[in-house]
């Protein structure tokens, strides 16, 4: 998978979450993996298909999620309900079409599906014949791991 | 020596959301994202609009719309949505109603469906994060036009 894709996704995490969540964020070291990875027990998921295909991860776990859910709406948040995951998705949303944006800028061609969140214990992740590029990004309410497994089309 | 009547009060602001009869504005909410509609009614409500209803996707927001009518001021009107886009409602209030006040609520990136919005007659936009303040003005542009 080239970086070029994942570049996007991370500038676009940074920008988002600095705003909707106010003090600082820090980017972590970029890993690749290329089996199948645990998922940390919150994820939201936006599939990509055109010129080029894939999805993006947005990975957490469920006290960052509650966090960060809590610090968007302004008040004290302590279930996984509709709400946090409706917060949750609209995170990933906003992500995503900022990233989207730079990548049609840079002339690659395709289009989102919707997000879609995923909760529970000991969920894993493969992908069959394609790497996944993670950046884990510290923020105050916890990490948040951007996982991108993108290809060109055959 | 001062008193406080020397200093203007801030309190004494009148809320952005009233009329000048002191009566709110009526604003309709079409919103799929729970977060984002709870969003949008707490900035409004803050600032003593009144929001009279919301939508979950496009077709309620019509029927919402056309239930309310005359009694709504303004519709927020999110574009990416199930069941009935908010391109095409905003489309069908603005048949219903020629002087519908609606205001798109775009993620980045939908420029192309802003703008077929405008040319359709809604009267402006807003792109996600929102944040309070580009909210209001946004509004009380449109509302004071």
């Amino acid at each position: 998978m080239r970086v070029e894709y994942i570049n996007p996704f991370v500038e676009a995490a940074f920008n988002v979450m600095k705003e909707v969540l106010g003090g600082d964020v820090r980017r972590g070291e970029l890993y690749l993996k290329s089996t199948s990875m645990p998922v940390m027990g919150v994820a939201a998921i936006v599939g990509l298909a055109g010129g080029v295909e894939g999805r993006v991860l947005f990975d957490m776990d469920k006290a960052s999620a509650l966090s960060i859910a809590s610090a968007m709406n302004g008040e004290d948040l302590t279930v996984m309900d509709d709400l946090v995951k409706a917060t949750i998705t609209e995170l990933a949303n906003m992500i995503t079409a900022q990233a989207v944006t730079k990548l049609h800028e840079l002339g690659f061609q395709f289009d989102l599906t919707p997000p879609a969140i995923f909760t529970g214990d000991n969920m894993e992740v493969s992908n069959q014949d394609v790497e996944a590029l993670i950046v884990p990004m510290e923020t105050g309410h916890g990490k948040v791991e951007i996982n991108v497994a993108i290809r060109e089309r055959a | 020596m001062k008193t406080k009547e020397d200093f203007p009060s801030i309190n004494e602001r009148k809320p952005e959301g009233q009329k000048p009869d002191g009566t709110p504005f009526r604003v309709l909410v079409v919103d799929d994202s729970m977060f984002v509609a709870k969003q949008i009614t707490q900035i409004l409500t803050s600032e003593g609009y009144d929001v009279v209803g919301q939508a979950a996707d496009g077709l309620q927001g019509l029927e919402r719309y056309k239930e309310l009518f005359p009694n709504v001021d303004l519709v927020t009107m999110d574009i990416t949505m199930p069941n009935m886009d908010g391109l095409t409602a905003l489309q069908k209030i603005i048949d219903f109603d020629k002087n519908a006040r609606v205001i798109m609520i775009s993620a980045l990136g939908k420029q192309d469906l802003v703008k077929q919005s405008l040319l359709s007659g809604a009267k402006n936009y807003i792109v996600k994060p929102l944040d309070r303040k580009k909210v209001l003005e946004r509004i009380q542009h449109v509302l004071s036009k």
